[in-house]
């Protein structure tokens, strides 16, 4: 913009003659729009007509179907903790908030220090008050909604109406001004607290084994928590903003990635579960064998990781590779016995030792290369003891979560492991050495196959049948596997037309710059071929998402089994199936929408560096 | 007669003569399914010397240089470059790779990395520079080839002539005894081609070894020590600039010089 008025203030001081400006593209009028765009035509208009007819006679139905008679949405109100935690002890709920609140301030310092800062027009605003508050005019006057909603509806429908086409009357040019995120960031927050304390929305839970169900305001437990997530969300946006010139930006964004990606593990393990460590252990054997691994390891790597090294390093990685397969091996036999981390750790340091070659270069790269091993160590070591360490909380049903967190648990994990594992399998199949190709293609094509239920079925009754005496695998982990491996074949075809997408010129000038294969691939390749693959990527983690449902038919107590099988079953709401299932469509369209929106953001983010 | 003018070291200037052989093809011959591309390439290129290989289309010049740092692989014949012969071991092709900068009709950015990162990513991962010392460098080479502002954009933000400058100054980073271009020009808008072909001018004046697929004739008066035209995947003339615009040794050439001048 400031380039154009210097070209233009140059233009006039030289003598010349200022360009024309453009004149403004008229905003048309309602009736205009309508006459031009669902009338122009009586074929137009017929479509129009039965267009408006099928969507009026869905809404009918489905108004009809939320406000059935024996619907009780009040065995939702009474069951939200149930459905989102399911039955974790309520005196330890300080942990859920918790959690929330790290999520929270973790989106909002993302949103600050990535600057993602969507805006609405005032236009668009005033136009979706507007249909807002028409459809809900419409459902106050349809026959099926029940005379106490009715008023409700008529009363927020007529003041959204008014707000919507008062704003677009009011203001000058609506389409050029902008409602700022911090703006519509901090009006959500506090419609939601005052939502939470200003509207009678009444008390429904579970106490002491009755049901409780009385008008008034919120539970103090249900608006305290929740002013204070908002508080979060509110206020570290607008600290992170305050003092984002003050901080180094990259290294807040490697942190922020590396919660999003390593974090939701820490909270389910460390926060959900209160691990009750052994500290006299801790300190004897724990504490000394991770500082062991990450001297004796980093010392190893960073020898590794010396320039021009030669054949002696991939002799000492196939080495590390051989001792890590052995201890596995070893311990499927009982031959040796040795602490499960230090397996995992020798198998990591292996597969570290493997792409030192990729990595090397001066000091400061093979010290950040050690760095990374370091940090692995440590978030490897205290992730492992506090799972195996036994926990304090009392819940009377085997798994620790339900509900709605176990079905963002499952989907968190599978793509934690499917998305690495599907990049590996893209490029084994477009290998030029063919036991990687064939490999990879007869997995891909093989699983994509065979429908998922079948493969959860497998996993979750069959595999165990082949494990050897004594190994057993937990129900939720055997549907991991097999849901991980589903995945991550359609991840892998994904990626492949990314990586086909990337032109042949890369290639070359890769390697005419003396790139090997592997620094070919990580710096030139994949980066390119993963951004392509964005929207089938979020695609198909939308799906997975969705998707997470059908553990219920291998027995997890995900989100649709508790609403559409245990609250049913309760006493007080026998039979009330209809609700749970709508309050469950409801939720999981929420979620997958936000995300199919957020991949929208994204792409246009992205394409900065795009051809 | 053929023979003399098709002669690996024809017109060489005595000064030329006495340097050191830096790109030796002794009859490469080359392949694509049943198209022969070369037939028998015999070719030398001396130290700091600049050749210009003309030719019409497809008959064979960027096969040639790309032969030369294995982009293509040749089915026959030797090349030797700085000594170092070209053969399956990987390590010989990697040497040579990270001697032999190589510029593309294409310019071949990497479109996901800003203009310095661009050109820090092969002194980084493969000379195994400090970013620092790789960054100063960068600079400088941006400097040299007349954009140091666009350090921090990416390429798609550039005008082509700017591309294939950052692209020189890539392949330059890498600090290579020898250049090849293949047709840097082509891609170009007419504006934009004297940018580019200045900046060759400069490196050749530096004492850069280049070899250089072009169309342009007044670049390849003006800068080259030899010239080579080529057809249908034979070497026809090599001869020095002026005898090869004013008289030709063979008719093809003379055939060719009449149709583009």
């Amino acid at each position: 913009m400031a380039a154009i008025q210097d070209d233009l203030s140059m233009n006039l001081e030289a003598g010349g003659v200022a360009p024309d400006v453009r004149p403004d593209t008229p905003v048309k009028d309602p009736v205009q729009w309508m006459k031009e765009n669902l009338f122009s035509s009586v074929g137009n208009a017929l479509l129009t007509g039965v267009f408006v007819a099928v969507l009026g006679g869905l809404l009918w139905w489905f108004v009809g179907l939320v406000f059935k008679d024996s619907n009780d949405w009040d065995a939702v109100a009474t069951n939200i903790r149930l459905l989102f935690s399911f039955n974790y002890p309520a005196e330890q709920y300080i942990r859920v908030w918790f959690s929330l609140g790290m999520l929270l301030g973790a989106v909002s310092l993302t949103a600050a220090f990535f600057d993602i800062n969507p805006s609405m027009s005032v236009r668009k605003l005033g136009i979706n008050a507007s249909g807002l508050g028409a459809t809900s005019l419409i459902v106050g006057v349809l026959p099926a909604t029940p005379s106490g909603a009715r008023i409700v509806f008529l009363i927020i429908g007529a003041l959204f109406l008014a707000a919507g086409v008062g704003t677009l009357q009011a203001v000058d040019e609506p389409h050029k001004k902008f409602v700022s995120f911090p703006t519509m960031l901090l009006t959500f927050g506090l419609s939601v607290v005052a939502f939470a304390w200003l509207v009678p929305i009444g008390r429904n839970e579970f106490a002491n084994g009755a049901v409780i169900d009385e008008g008034g305001f919120a539970n103090p437990s249900t608006k305290i928590p929740w002013t204070i997530m908002m508080a979060i969300l509110v206020g570290v946006y607008f600290l992170a903003r305050a003092v984002k010139p003050m901080l180094p930006v990259k290294p807040v964004q490697t942190f922020l990635i590396t919660f999003w990606v390593a974090g939701p593990a820490f909270l389910i393990f460390l926060v959900l579960r209160d691990p009750t460590f052994d500290y006299d252990r801790v300190l004897k054997v724990d504490i000394p064998w991770a500082i062991g691994f990450a001297v004796v390891g980093g010392a190893i790597l960073y020898w590794l990781t010396k320039p021009m090294l030669g054949e002696i390093g991939r002799l000492v990685a196939v080495a590390l590779l051989g001792v890590a397969v052995l201890n596995w091996v070893a311990a499927f036999f009982g031959w040796w016995s040795m602490l499960q981390k230090t397996r995992v750790s020798f198998l990591v340091l292996a597969l570290f030792a493997l792409a030192a070659p990729t990595f090397a270069g001066e000091k400061s790269a093979r010290v950040r290369y050690v760095g990374a091993w370091v940090a692995v160590v440590a978030l490897g070591h205290w992730l492992i003891t506090g799972i195996n360490t036994t926990s304090t909380l009392d819940i009377a049903a085997p798994p620790f979560l339900g509900g709605f967190t176990i079905s963002l648990v499952i989907f968190y994990y599978v793509m934690l492991v499917s998305f690495p594992l599907g990049a590996i399998m893209a490029l084994a199949r477009t290998s030029t050495l063919p036991i990687f190709r064939v490999m990879a293609t007869v997995y891909i094509e093989f699983i994509r196959g065979i429908p998922l239920i079948t493969v959860l079925f497998f996993f979750s009754s069959m595999v165990s049948l082949f494990l050897p005496n004594g190994m057993d695998l937990s129900e939720l982990a055997a549907i991991f596997i097999g849901y991980t491996l589903f995945s991550a074949a359609y991840v892998a075809e994904n990626i492949r037309g990314g990586l086909q997408s990337v032109r042949r010129g890369q290639f070359e000038a890769s390697d005419a710059l003396g790139l090997t294969t592997s620094q070919r691939t990580i710096f030139v390749v994949l980066p390119q071929a993963l951004r392509v693959s964005i929207p089938n990527l979020v695609g198909q983690a939308i799906a997975t998402f969705k998707e997470t449902s059908l553990i219920f038919i291998v027995g997890a107590f995900d989100f649709l089994r508790v609403a559409n099988v245990s609250i049913a079953s309760q006493p007080d709401y026998l039979g009330q199936n209809l609700v749970g299932l709508l309050f469950v469509s409801a939720v999981y369209w929420v979620f997958a929408y936000s995300m199919s929106r957020a991949s929208r953001s994204l792409e246009t983010k992205l394409g900065v560096g795009s051809r | 007669m053929t023979a003399s003018f098709t002669d690996p070291n024809a017109a060489l200037s005595p000064e030329l003569a006495a340097r050191d052989d830096m790109i030796n093809c002794r009859g490469v011959k080359k392949w694509f399914g049943d198209f022969q591309a070369l037939k028998g390439v015999d070719l030398t290129v001396k130290d700091r010397e600049v050749m210009v290989v003309l030719g019409p289309s497809g008959s064979g010049k960027s096969t040639l240089i790309r032969c030369i740092n294995r982009l293509e692989v040749h089915q026959e014949g030797d090349i030797t470059v700085d000594g170092i012969e070209l053969t399956n071991d990987l390590r010989n092709i990697d040497k040579i790779r990270s001697e032999v900068g190589m510029v593309f009709q294409q310019f071949n950015l990497f479109p996901h990395l800003t203009v310095l990162d661009n050109i820090t990513l092969a002194p980084i991962w493969v000379r195994k520079k400090a970013r620092v010392e790789a960054e100063a460098t960068a600079r400088a080479l941006l400097e040299r080839v007349g954009i140091p502002e666009q350090a921090d954009k990416f390429p798609g933000q550039l005008s082509g002539g700017q591309q294939q400058r950052v692209a020189i100054a890539r392949s330059l980073a890498m600090e290579p005894k020898i250049m090849l271009f293949d047709e840097p020009t082509s891609a170009l808008d007419p504006e934009m081609i004297s940018e580019v072909l200045d900046v060759m001018k400069g490196l050749a004046d530096s004492g850069m070894t280049m070899v250089v697929v072009t169309h342009e004739m007044g670049f390849a008066r003006e800068v080259a020590d030899r010239l080579v035209f080529m057809e249908e995947g034979n070497v026809v003339e090599i001869n020095e600039p002026g005898a090869f615009f004013t008289n030709p040794n063979s008719d093809r050439t003379k055939l060719f010089l009449s149709q583009i001048l």
